[in-house]
């Protein structure tokens, strides 16, 4: 139980119950819900998000964020499937659009870190130069990667039941939970997150951290993009418009604070399974499709505000501890003069 | 027009301090009364009640005898007080002319602003004080002294009786002081009530009529500056009991070789400090709030950018630019905001302490569980940190606890300090575990560590320090020993015009 709890926050408990209730409840309303095909539709639907999730839980935890991650995902993709088509074999095109991606972190990581714009805000132009850089490549349509063998990469199923898309993003969130938990690395993002003036005293250096995880977000995120192209056999322009935002909700809702230093992987694959499943629920009940654009925008707004309603409770708590505690002492010195005088 | 501000009885408690206890004094209209006092004297909690931002627990503040009642700010102003503090409080993107008239700007009958009245009204202003000003100039490109004026002429503006300045001349040159002056005298002249709050000296005896000296939150004296002097009032600022606690305390007597050595290092905020210390030294770093201690603590400690001169470890200049290069070299800093600098409040005891360690403790890829622990216990064993586990959040223990978690932290066996800069490391500490602090202090220096101490209590840097340097306005003002050393000729050298 306490591992459990260590694995997935503290609110897991709630979380379960609450994703197991969301999906006994599309089961209710469309019994085909939970049929094999549709379970392998949503672990696919999951691990697009889920790998881009793994990377921003990362620069969220150390009280970062990367707003353009969609856009580098779906920039990712674009640029495998032409390298695809000028030739290149498919492990090489992968490399590219990972290094690719690197390089996308490394401009948001330039821009925080140099110019010093908050990572909301430069994240938020970045994510639009990239679609609209994507339009400009591909002339706003899609682009096809004909290549079986990388197909592949999309379509093997392990076990007759996992696609090897979902088995690639839990490896990753066993790998990145362990660093998290485990590795030097790992403590000091909790600990820029949790207070990053004090951890660059303490000899951590924030920035080399910073750009780091900003790297490492746009390798991921092209990584995703990637595996969504070989999935659908094409590199589609508007293909992971709310990729960021997902992977946002994702991740809050699992436990991460968006002011950074607390979560963990466990929380947020909770947090992907539940939008997951309620978006393709949403889909198989026939709920027009504008419509889920709104679920999706309201999850977002819940999160965030279960979010900071903790963080404050958590303040508060301490401050009220830190008054009592002083009162207490105050009367006990107080009590202690009054001794002294009448002796 | 009121004629005389009054204070009675006034005492306010802040948890586990009282700030003020019952001060009474009175300040007539036409004069200029300096409030006198050290770093924690009660200045600013008495100008902090007079301005409304805070109430006070018993006692008054009357206006021509009529006892007031200000529940906020906006209440004090309406009452004709204005205070004027260090910071600015002003809209920096708006025009001279716009900050002076700000909340009555002069309409026309469509409730549209009327320009041409705001500036011939704003301009007989600024002929009224002759200032070199132009009333269109934006407020934020004016230089530190200019927005001063512009605020001085919105408190006369708006009918202040009494105004009061917070340490008006803390970022002036002296051609700007001398327009200040004359700027607080004209105000006197025409009857307002002035309170002056100030350290320096020499300003106090040019330009006020009278002053009250307050001590640990207490009324002490209220004289007439023409009738007294600098020795008197230095005097009647210090002096104090000073229990046991320090002639108890077990002192390092040996001191051995040079470890650090600072020859003329310049920086932003401080200038040509000169400074040595040998393994085993305590030296106390004393001077006023805002001389510029911290900000050499923070350069020696390689966390602010230092522009010339140089830093010498073992005799040896080595440049490091971040505070990781100095841990490495075995310098160490505690710093003044537990909370804000020194830790990680939402995080465990146990993080809290290796963080500076990290790289140390790893066993393959992988942290050292066990040696976290083993390091978290020798910790709470040798500072006796009361704590009901190592996971706890840092946050839940008290200050004392809190500050010898730091200690912990910096003094730990792999990061083998040598040099260990303490930043106020009492303060918000309650008596019994001051008295452990230092205590602790003196066993780093028997280690053969140096200790810089920073302390704004007199008889703290006095007492527990070996050599004292006592700083003025981002320089060093004097270098005394202990034996040296006495409240008066420390304030003395703090309160020095350079």
């Amino acid at each position: 139980m306490k591992r459990l709890k260590r694995i997935f926050g503290s609110n897991y408990l709630a979380l379960i119950v609450v994703t197991a209730a969301v999906m006994l409840l599309f089961f209710i309303l469309n019994n085909n819900f939970l049929a094999l095909d549709n379970v392998k539709n949503l672990m696919n639907a999951v691990s697009f998000t889920g790998t881009i999730t793994v990377g921003m839980a990362l620069l969220l935890i150390a009280g970062e964020v990367d707003l353009a991650s969609g856009a580098e995902a779906c920039f990712g993709g674009v640029v495998c499937a032409m390298a695809i088509n000028a030739g290149v074999p498919w492990p090489v095109a992968l490399i590219i659009a990972l290094v690719f991606g690197a390089c996308c972190g490394l401009v948001n990581a330039f821009f925080v870190n140099v110019v010093h714009i908050m990572g909301f805000i430069c994240t938020l132009g970045i994510m639009g130069i990239y679609n609209g850089l994507i339009r400009v490549v591909t002339d706003n349509h899609p682009i096809p990667a004909y290549e079986p063998s990388f197909w592949k990469l999309g379509s093997t199923t392990l076990f007759g039941i996992f696609p090897l898309p979902f088995v690639i993003m839990i490896t990753l969130m066993v790998v990145y939970g362990l660093i998290l938990t485990r590795t030097n690395f790992g403590r000091t993002i909790y600990m820029i997150g949790g207070n990053r003036r004090a951890a660059r005293l303490c000899g951590i250096n924030p920035q080399r951290i910073i750009t780091a995880l900003y790297v490492n977000n746009g390798m991921l995120a092209a990584l995703a993009g990637v595996i969504l192209t070989a999935r659908m056999h094409n590199a589609s322009p508007g293909a992971a418009s709310t990729g960021a935002i997902d992977a946002i909700t994702a991740a809050v809702l699992g436990g991460i604070s968006f002011l950074g230093g607390v979560g963990g992987m466990g929380g947020c694959f909770i947090g992907i399974l539940l939008i997951t499943v309620f978006s393709a629920g949403l889909t198989a009940t026939g709920l027009p499709s504008y419509w889920q654009i709104v679920a999706q925008g309201a999850i977002l707004v819940f999160a965030l505000s279960v979010d900071f309603f903790n963080s404050k409770a958590r303040k508060r708590r301490l401050e009220r501890d830190e008054i009592k505690r002083r009162r207490l002492h105050f009367e006990s010195r107080a009590t202690e003069n009054q001794h002294r005088e009448t002796d | 027009m009121t004629n005389r501000l009054e204070f009675s009885d006034i005492t306010k408690a802040f948890p586990g301090i009282k700030a003020l206890s019952e001060v009474s004094f009175c300040a007539e209209c036409g004069q200029i009364t300096a409030l006198l006092g050290e770093n924690g004297a009660g200045k600013s909690t008495l100008l902090k009640i007079l301005s409304g931002d805070i109430k006070a627990d018993n006692g008054e503040v009357l206006l021509d005898g009529e006892p007031q009642n200000f529940k906020a700010p906006s209440d004090a102003l309406s009452a004709g007080i204005s205070v004027i503090y260090q910071e600015r409080q002003m809209v920096s993107s708006l025009s001279v002319m716009e900050n002076i008239f700000a909340g009555e700007l002069p309409r026309n009958r469509f409730g549209i602003i009327n320009y041409k009245k705001l500036k011939t009204e704003a301009q007989k202003l600024i002929d009224l004080f002759e200032l070199p000003l132009d009333a269109r100039m934006t407020v934020g490109r004016l230089s530190v002294a200019q927005q001063q004026m512009v605020e001085i002429m919105r408190a006369y503006r708006r009918n202040s009786d009494v105004i009061a300045f917070d340490e008006p001349t803390a970022s002036l040159a002296e051609a700007e002081i001398t327009i200040l002056f004359k700027l607080i005298k004209e105000l006197a002249r025409q009857g307002k009530i002035v309170i002056y709050v100030s350290h320096r000296m020499a300003e106090i005896f040019r330009i006020t009529d009278k002053i009250i000296v307050l001590k640990d939150g207490k009324f002490v004296a209220d004289l007439k500056t023409s009738e007294t002097d600098e020795r008197t009032l230095v005097k009647a600022m210090v002096g104090r009991e000073i229990g046991d606690t320090f002639s108890k305390l077990s002192r390092c007597t040996e001191q051995g070789e040079m470890i650090l050595e600072v020859k003329n290092l310049t920086t932003k905020k401080v200038t040509g400090i000169n400074l040595s210390l040998r393994k085993g030294e305590i030296i106390g770093l004393a001077g006023l709030v805002g001389a510029g201690r911290t900000e050499l603590a923070r350069a020696i400690f390689g966390a602010d950018k230092i522009d010339s001169g140089e830093v010498l470890i073992d005799g040896k200049n080595i440049r490091y630019k971040n505070p990781s290069g100095a841990l490495a070299l075995g310098i160490a800093l505690c710093p003044e905001d537990r909370k804000e600098e020194g830790l990680v409040l939402f995080r465990s005891m146990k993080e809290n302490i290796t963080i500076s360690v990290l790289s140390r403790i790893r066993k393959f890829l992988f942290l050292s569980n066990s040696e976290e622990k083993r390091l978290s216990d020798r910790a709470i064993e040798k500072y006796d940190i009361k704590t009901p586990s190592i996971n706890e959040l840092v946050g839940e223990l008290s200050g004392g606890n809190q500050q010898k978690v730091i200690l912990g932290r910096a003094t730990n066996e792999l990061m083998s300090t040598r040099v260990l800069i303490l930043d106020e490391p009492t303060k918000g500490i309650d008596v019994g575990s001051k008295a452990e602090i230092y205590q602790m202090i003196c066993d780093f220096a028997k280690t053969g560590i140096g200790v810089i101490v920073i302390s704004s209590e007199l008889p703290e840097v006095l007492n527990i320090s070996d050599t004292i340097y006592v700083m003025a306005n981002g320089r060093i003002s004097g270098v005394l020993t202990r034996e040296e050393a006495s409240e008066e000729t420390v304030l003395e050298l703090a309160m020095a015009e350079q």
